[in-house]
């Protein structure tokens, strides 16, 4: 492990690892994958009726967009599993929001 | 003395202060936690949006909620024709096209190469101002048509709906008289809240990269022997897009 940090820089705190550039031949391709996942977001929208799958379908391309911009544009795939789930996991309470959300939200229509 | 450091270094406790356990520095760390927050905020308002949407009910002064189709479907330039999503399309690509560009600068530090860096920024920069643009307009075409913060002009009658299914993709269009009554208000609201609430962020994105693109042109991280500075403002950068991504999916596809 090698770091830049020399007696008296005020990085020595800071730590800063040593990075090395990976090329850009797969930050292209995730630039390829999501235009064409947009691209297709574009057709199904005017290919489908409007239906609760085509909702789910929408909403899976948005977390395949999602995994790719944290995965490969923000490096996510190439850090320590350490910090993958220390900001991962506590995502875990959007989904409870979303599931307390589905399960309580029909009172909401009662209430109107 | 490399070695040697090195070796001292290995044989310190993980946890016990004085190295990295994740293996990255403070600044990037705090950021990826400042993004986990934010992605909470952003979530509970889309969440909202949700709750708004699905428990709308049809009461005799407001509509079912509006079909997204029926409101963004203008393009600048070609005024009173039917283009559903293709503007927003647009800004999507936009925002996708500044990500790569940025995502590159963050190489090019990788590579130390300052020149490089300096050009990507310049293009990152110019994608935000462009995507703050489209927004603008966007915002000025929704609010001349009616919608405020506090009052919703697109509750589309039944009418509305068999004039708006009547007319394809690339045909005129213009709303008549009796297609349109008062809608959900959280509509309009929500709308003006979240796709704000995103603007300013990418804002304070563009804000950001200048001022690291200055930093970079001055030689500042030249001088400091690494360009971490620009894969934090990346991440945050990062960010913006990837709440664009749910909000697009939310607010105009769904």
């Amino acid at each position: 492990m090698e770091f830049y940090t020399k007696p008296g820089d005020y990085d020595a705190i800071n730590y800063i690892p040593h990075t090395e550039s990976h090329g850009t031949k797969e930050l292209w391709r995730t630039f390829w994958i999501l235009l064409g996942i947009t691209v297709l977001d574009f057709g199904i929208y005017f290919a489908m009726s409007p239906s609760m799958f085509k909702n789910i379908i929408f909403i899976f391309f948005g977390l395949v967009k999602a995994y790719y911009i944290v995965g490969a544009f923000m490096h996510m795939k190439s850090e320590k599993i350490n910090l993958a789930l220390v900001i991962l996991v506590p995502t875990v309470f959007i989904i409870g929001l979303i599931m307390g959300l589905l399960y309580e939200g029909h009172a909401l229509t009662y209430v109107k | 003395m490399a070695n040697h450091s090195e070796a001292a270094f290995e044989q310190q406790p993980m946890w016990a202060g004085g190295r990295s356990p994740f293996n990255v520095s403070y600044g990037k760390l705090m950021m990826w936690i400042f993004l986990l927050s934010d992605a909470f905020t952003f979530s509970s308002l889309l969440v909202q949006y949700g709750a708004q949407r699905f428990s709308n009910v049809v009461t005799p002064v407001t509509t079912k909620w509006p079909d997204p189709a029926s409101i963004f479907n203008h393009f600048p330039g070609l005024h009173g024709i039917h283009l559903p999503l293709l503007f927003v399309s647009v800004m999507t690509f936009i925002l996708i096209l500044s990500s790569v560009t940025m995502v590159l600068a963050v190489e090019a530090g990788h590579r130390k190469a300052k020149k490089e860096v300096a050009r990507y920024m310049i293009y990152t920069i110019l994608g935000g101002i462009a995507f703050l643009s489209c927004q603008a307009w966007e915002w000025a075409t929704f609010i001349h048509e009616g919608a405020r913060l506090n009052h919703n002009f697109f509750g589309i009658t039944e009418q509305g709906y068999k004039h708006l299914h009547s007319v394809k993709f690339g045909q005129h269009f213009e709303w008549a008289a009796g297609d349109r009554t008062f809608g959900p208000v959280p509509f309009a609201a929500l709308f003006f809240i979240v796709t704000g609430f995103h603007g300013f962020h990418v804002f304070s994105g563009v804000v950001i990269n200048v001022i690291v693109y200055i930093m970079t042109r001055r030689g500042v991280f030249e001088r400091r022997g690494h360009y971490e500075m620009i894969e934090k403002a990346g991440l945050y950068w990062h960010f913006v897009d990837l709440v664009w991504v749910f909000v697009f999916t939310f607010f105009y596809l769904i």
